[in-house]
C-alpha cells in the first residue's frame, strides 16, 4: 500500500513540476572552480584577508550565476510548430514559435533538432547528439518568437520534426542548462514527381453535363460570397475594403476535361514508389493544364475535382499510400 | 557550440580589466615588465581596429615574433629576478603571459582561459597591499571580468555594452550576501601552507637592529604608520609615551648593535612596578622583526601573541612579525629595572678600540669634577644644554670620527647624535650605559581615539645604571628640545613636512587636511582591525559572541550550510520574482476606468465599456470618449498622440459619485 502511496505522490509532484530543466556545469564552470581552490590557497598561504573575500565573492558569484542562467531559460515554451508540405528531396522548413513567458529577458537560447542516436560518453560534449543549430540572440519577456528549422526530406510520408532541445549558457558560460520539447508537428511529404509516362487521354462524354461550372485558375468570371475552405490568394481584399463583405474571385476553366488516374495506368512501371511519382506528376500537370481529374488506387478514390485543395487531397493520398 | 571567436566589444572589456589588474604591479616591477605588456594590447588593438596581423599559421613572420618576444621575456625574467618561483617573480611572469596570451586569444576557450587568469591577477595584488583603495580598485577590476564573460555569451550583443557591465554588477551585488556568510563562517586555516617564498615580505621601513648616525633621521620622513594604541581608560601623559625597541650595546666607533642572542635571552629581566597601570590594545604593522613596541614599562607578557622579555627589556614575539599583529598589554609608567645587580654591565661599558679621542678626553675632565654617576649625567646634560647644541631634522653629513666631530664642530643633530655621544661619554667616565631604540610619543586621533605612532615618531634615548636605583631612563634629547618630548614630533616638523595643504599658510584648509586625515585613519583603521585581521583566532573569538559555543569546523560547516541555505533561498526568490510590468498605457487605462462605479467586463471592449458608462454619467460623455479616443489611439499603434495627454485627461477627469 504504501509504495503505492509514493507513486502516486511522485507523479504528481512530477505533473505539478512540468517540463523538465536539466543544468550542469561547463567545462569552463569546473576550470572556474578549480581557479577558484588556487585563488583560495594562496590566500591561506599569505594569510591575505582580501583574498579569502575574492575567493569567498567568485564562489558566490558562481552560485548566482546558477540562478541566472537557470532563469534564462526556466519560461521558455515552445508555442508551436508547423510546416509547409513539400515534395520528397525539397527541404522542410518548420516554422517553430517560441515564447517567454517570464517577466525577464532571456538571452542566447540555442536551439537544436534531429536527434542523431549516436550514445557519447564524454560529459562534456552532452549535446553532440543534436544536429542543426539555431540561435535565438534575445527573447524579450512576455514576447514571441520564430526559428525556422530546415531539414531534408528524406521519404514520402509524415516526417515529424521530433524532439526539439533548447540550451543556454547566458550570462556567464559557467553552466549549461537545457530543456526538451516533444512536439507532433509533422510535415507532410508528397512523393517525388517523376517519370516518362504520357497523361492518360481525357475522357470528354457522359460526364460533362455534371458538372455546370468548373471553377479554376484562369479567367475571372465575377465574385462569389466566401465560405470558409475557400484559397486565400482567392479573397478579394479590394472590394473586401470597400464593403467589409468578404468575397471570393471565381474563375472559370473553360479548357481540359475529366481524367481519372488510375494504380492500372501506372502498373508497368517497376515498383510502388516509381508509381506514385508518376501519378504524383500527373496530378501536377493535370492541375496546371485546368483539367477535371481524379484518383483511384486500391485503398481509396478521389472523385473528380480541381484546385489547390483537390491537388493536395489527393497528393497526400499518394503521400500515405501504403 | 564553444568555438565562436571573441567578439571585438569582449576583447576590449577583456583587455581593459587585465591593464588594470596589473595597474598597481607596474610600480615595482621591471620597467620592460609594462613595456611588453603594454605593446601586446597595443598590438591587439591595432589588429581590432587597424587590421593588423596577428600570428598564426597564416602570419608566419607574425608567429616568429610573438615566440621571440615570449623567449626575450623569460630570457628577461631570469635575469631580474635568478628563478621563476618567488612572489616577484611568479607575478612578473603572470603578466607578462597574460600580455604574451591576449595577443594569440582565438577561441573562447583561449578567452575564459585568460580571463580566469586575471581573476588570479587580482588576488596576487593582495600579496603585495590590502589597503583600501586597490580593494576598490580590484572590486572593479572583478566586476569588468565578469562583464568579459557575459560580453562573450552574448557574442550577437542583444546586449549593449553598457548593460552588460550593468548586469555584472547586479549579479555581483546578488553575491554580496552570500560572500559576507563565507567570509564570517568558512573555517579559517592559518597559514602558510607551505613555506613562503624568501621575498614574500618586502623591506619596510621602520626601526632597525642596529643604528648609525643618520638612520633614525632619515626615518621622519615617512608618514607610515608604525602602531596604533587604544588605552582602556587611563592614558599616560605625552612625555611618558616611550615605546620601546630594540636595545642597542656594542659600538665599533660607527654602528651600534644589539647583544647576540644568546646573551639577550640568558636571564630576564627584574622589575619593580610602580604608580599607576595603564591597560591598552596596540596593533602593530608588518615589520618582518620580533620586536613589539611597548610602553615602558609591561608588567605582564602580551595576551594575543607568544612572546617573551629579553634580559634588557626587549618584548620579543615568538615568530617574526610577517603580519598585522594584536596584542594586549599593562604597564606601569615608573619602575625599577634590576636594581641590584646587573651582570652584564662589561658589556654597558665598552668602548671602540682607539676611537673619539676627544670624547673621551672631556670625559676624563668630568671625571676629575666628581665620581657620582648622577652628577656625571648633569654634568652631560648640562654640556648639551649650554653650549650652543641645536635639534635638527637634517643634521650634516658627518665623516671622520663621528662622535668627535659632532661634540666639537658640528653640533647639530637629531635624537641618534645626543644618544650616542651621551653613551660614549658616560662609558668613558664609567657609567654604565646603552642606547634604546623605539617610538617616542603620538597622535591622537580625535574620530576613534585612537593613538596613532608613524614611523617619524621614531626615537633613540639612553638608560644608565646607578647601584640601588638599577637601569634609569636618561633622554638626552630632552635637554636640548624639551618640546619634542613633551609636544611630540608634529610641532617640530618644518610646516612642508606636515601636509601638502600646509603650505598654503590657511588655517582652514590646514585643519579640513587634518580633518580629513583624521576620518580616513580611523576608517583604515576599522578596515584593519574588522577586514584584514580576521583570521582564525578572530574568528573563534566573533562567533563566541555570536552565540557559537565552543566554534570549532564542525559547527562552522553546520552553521555555514544553513544560513547558506536560508541567504540563497532569498535571493533566488529575488531573482525569479516576477515584477508584474503593465505596459503604461495599459497602466493609464485601467486607473481610468477604476474611478467609475461600475467594473469592466472581461468580455468588454474600450468602445462597448464607454458606450455602457456613458448612458450611467451622461454628464461626461464629451471627456469619456475623448480619453477613450486617445486611448484606442495610443494602444493600437497611432503614434500621433502623445501618452502625457491622455496622462494629463485621465488626471483631471473626476467622474461624480454615484
Amino acid at each position: 500500500m504504501m509504495p503505492h502511496t509514493l507513486s502516486q505522490l511522485y507523479h504528481r509532484f512530477n505533473q505539478l513540476r512540468g517540463r523538465r530543466i536539466f543544468i550542469v556545469p561547463t567545462r569552463f564552470g569546473f576550470a572556474y572552480a578549480g581557479f577558484l581552490i588556487l585563488i583560495l590557497l594562496g590566500a591561506i598561504n599569505y594569510s591575505s584577508s582580501l583574498g579569502h573575500v575574492l575567493c569567498f565573492l567568485l564562489g558566490s558569484l558562481g552560485l548566482v550565476a546558477m540562478l541566472h542562467t537557470y532563469r534564462n531559460l526556466a519560461k521558455i515554451e515552445l508555442h508551436h510548430a508547423f510546416s509547409e508540405h513539400v515534395f520528397c528531396g525539397e527541404k522542410i522548413h518548420f516554422t517553430v514559435l517560441f515564447d517567454n513567458q517570464s517577466h525577464h529577458d532571456s538571452y542566447q537560447l540555442n536551439v537544436a533538432s534531429k536527434q542523431v542516436l549516436t550514445p557519447t560518453f564524454n560529459p562534456f560534449r552532452l549535446f553532440k547528439g543534436y544536429r542543426h543549430h539555431y540561435l535565438i540572440p534575445m527573447l524579450k519577456a512576455q514576447l514571441t518568437t520564430t526559428v525556422s528549422i530546415t531539414l531534408a526530406s528524406e521519404r514520402r510520408g509524415r516526417q515529424p520534426l521530433g524532439r526539439i532541445r533548447i540550451a543556454s549558457q547566458f550570462p556567464l558560460g559557467l553552466y549549461t542548462t537545457w530543456s526538451y520539447f516533444n512536439t507532433s508537428a509533422y510535415a507532410l511529404v508528397y512523393p517525388k514527381p517523376l517519370g516518362g509516362l504520357p497523361l492518360p487521354s481525357a475522357n470528354d462524354n457522359g460526364q460533362q453535363s455534371n458538372h455546370h461550372k468548373q471553377t479554376g485558375v484562369d479567367d475571372f468570371s465575377g465574385f462569389d460570397i466566401y465560405r470558409s475552405g475557400d484559397p486565400i490568394h482567392a479573397i478579394a481584399w479590394k472590394a473586401m475594403a470597400r464593403d467589409d463583405v468578404m468575397r471570393t474571385k471565381q474563375f472559370t476553366s473553360y479548357q481540359g476535361g475529366n481524367v481519372m488516374l488510375s494504380w492500372q495506368d501506372v502498373a508497368q512501371l517497376r515498383d510502388t514508389e516509381a508509381r506514385l511519382s508518376q501519378l504524383c506528376r500527373w496530378i501536377l500537370h493535370a492541375e496546371a493544364a485546368g483539367m477535371n481529374y481524379g484518383l483511384s488506387l486500391a485503398t481509396t478514390a478521389i472523385n473528380y475535382g480541381q484546385g489547390e485543395q483537390h491537388r493536395h487531397r489527393c497528393l497526400s493520398a499518394l503521400a500515405l499510400y501504403e | 557550440m564553444n568555438s565562436t571567436v571573441p567578439t571585438k566589444n569582449a576583447l576590449l572589456w577583456l583587455m581593459l580589466g587585465l591593464s588594470l589588474a596589473a595597474l598597481p604591479h607596474f610600480s615595482y616591477q621591471p620597467m620592460w615588465v609594462f613595456v611588453i605588456f603594454a605593446s601586446m594590447l597595443g598590438w591587439r588593438c591595432m589588429a581590432i581596429w587597424h587590421a593588423w596581423h596577428l600570428p598564426s599559421k597564416q602570419h608566419r613572420r607574425m608567429q616568429w615574433l610573438h615566440h621571440s618576444i615570449a623567449v626575450l621575456a623569460t630570457v628577461l625574467l631570469l635575469t631580474s629576478y635568478g628563478n621563476l618561483i618567488g612572489r616577484d617573480a611568479g607575478v612578473a611572469l603572470l603578466t607578462v603571459m597574460l600580455g604574451l596570451k591576449v595577443v594569440e586569444i582565438r577561441s573562447s576557450r583561449d578567452y575564459y582561459l585568460s580571463c580566469f587568469l586575471g581573476y588570479f591577477l587580482v588576488v596576487t595584488n593582495f600579496f603585495y597591499s590590502q589597503s583600501i583603495p586597490n580593494a576598490t580598485l580590484m572590486f572593479i577590476v572583478v566586476t569588468i571580468l565578469t562583464t568579459c564573460l557575459i560580453s562573450l555569451n552574448d557574442a550577437k550583443q542583444a546586449l549593449n555594452s553598457r548593460s552588460q557591465f550593468k548586469l555584472a554588477s547586479q549579479m555581483l551585488l546578488q553575491a554580496i550576501p552570500l560572500m559576507l556568510l563565507l567570509f564570517v563562517l568558512f573555517p579559517r586555516i592559518s597559514g602558510p601552507l607551505w613555506g613562503l617564498p624568501t621575498d614574500a615580505h618586502s623591506a619596510t621601513t621602520g626601526i632597525d637592529n642596529n643604528m648609525t648616525l643618520g638612520k633614525i633621521s632619515q626615518l621622519i620622513q615617512s608618514n607610515e604608520i608604525a602602531f596604533r594604541v587604544k588605552f582602556n581608560g587611563q592614558q599616560p601623559a605625552q612625555s611618558e609615551l616611550y615605546w620601546r625597541g630594540p636595545v642597542l650595546w656594542h659600538s665599533d666607533g660607527v654602528t651600534w648593535t644589539e647583544l647576540d642572542n644568546e646573551t639577550k635571552s640568558a636571564t630576564l629581566p627584574n622589575i619593580l612596578n610602580l604608580g599607576t597601570t595603564y591597560n591598552y590594545t596596540a596593533t602593530l604593522e608588518a615589520h618582518n622583526a620580533r620586536w613589539l613596541f611597548a610602553l615602558d614599562f609591561p608588567n605582564a607578557l602580551p595576551l594575543g601573541i607568544k612572546a617573551h622579555f629579553t634580559q634588557d627589556g626587549q618584548l620579543l614575539s615568538d615568530d617574526p612579525l610577517r603580519q598585522r599583529q594584536q596584542y594586549e598589554l599593562s604597564a606601569h609608567t615608573q619602575y625599577r629595572f634590576n636594581e641590584d645587580n646587573n651582570s652584564y654591565l662589561a658589556d654597558a661599558l665598552q668602548l671602540p678600540n682607539n676611537q673619539h679621542p676627544r670624547t673621551q678626553q672631556l670625559a676624563q675632565k668630568w671625571l676629575q669634577q666628581t665620581q657620582l654617576p648622577l652628577e656625571l649625567v648633569q654634568l652631560a646634560l648640562t654640556h648639551f644644554n649650554q653650549q650652543d647644541f641645536y635639534y635638527t631634522l637634517s643634521p650634516p653629513q658627518l665623516s671622520g670620527d663621528t662622535i668627535d666631530t659632532f661634540l666639537f664642530e658640528s653640533r647639530r643633530g637629531f635624537c641618534e647624535h645626543y644618544a650616542a655621544s651621551f653613551t660614549i661619554l658616560m662609558r668613558a667616565a664609567g657609567v654604565p650605559t646603552r642606547i634604546v631604540t623605539g617610538y617616542q610619543g603620538g597622535e591622537i586621533n580625535p574620530v576613534d581615539d585612537f593613538l596613532v605612532i608613524r614611523q617619524r615618531d621614531a626615537h633613540a634615548w639612553t638608560e644608565v645604571w646607578v647601584k640601588g636605583q638599577g637601569w634609569i631612563r636618561i633622554d638626552p634629547t630632552a635637554a636640548v628640545a624639551k618640546h619634542r618630548i613633551d609636544q611630540g614630533m608634529n610641532t617640530i616638523m618644518p610646516l612642508n613636512m606636515r601636509s601638502p595643504l600646509m603650505l598654503s599658510n590657511s588655517r582652514q584648509l590646514a585643519e579640513l587636511w587634518q580633518t580629513l586625515r583624521n576620518n580616513w585613519d580611523a576608517l583604515d583603521n576599522s578596515w584593519n582591525q574588522w577586514i584584514l585581521a580576521y583570521g582564525p583566532e578572530l574568528q573563534k573569538e566573533f562567533l563566541s559572541k555570536l552565540g557559537m559555543p565552543s566554534p570549532n569546523w564542525q559547527q562552522m560547516v553546520i552553521w555555514l550550510s544553513v544560513s547558506l541555505s536560508i541567504i540563497l533561498l532569498l535571493i533566488s526568490s529575488l531573482i525569479f520574482y516576477q515584477r508584474k510590468r503593465l505596459a503604461p498605457v495599459i497602466f493609464l487605462y485601467q486607473k481610468f476606468c477604476n474611478k467609475f462605479a461600475v467594473n469592466r467586463k472581461a468580455s468588454e471592449g474600450p468602445i462597448d465599456f464607454a458606450d455602457r458608462v456613458k448612458q450611467l454619467y451622461p454628464n461626461n460623455s464629451a471627456e469619456i470618449d475623448r480619453i477613450n479616443k486617445l486611448y484606442i489611439n495610443l494602444h493600437y499603434g497611432n503614434k500621433s498622440v502623445s501618452i502625457d495627454d491622455l496622462k494629463q485627461a485621465i488626471k483631471t477627469f473626476k467622474p461624480p459619485r454615484i
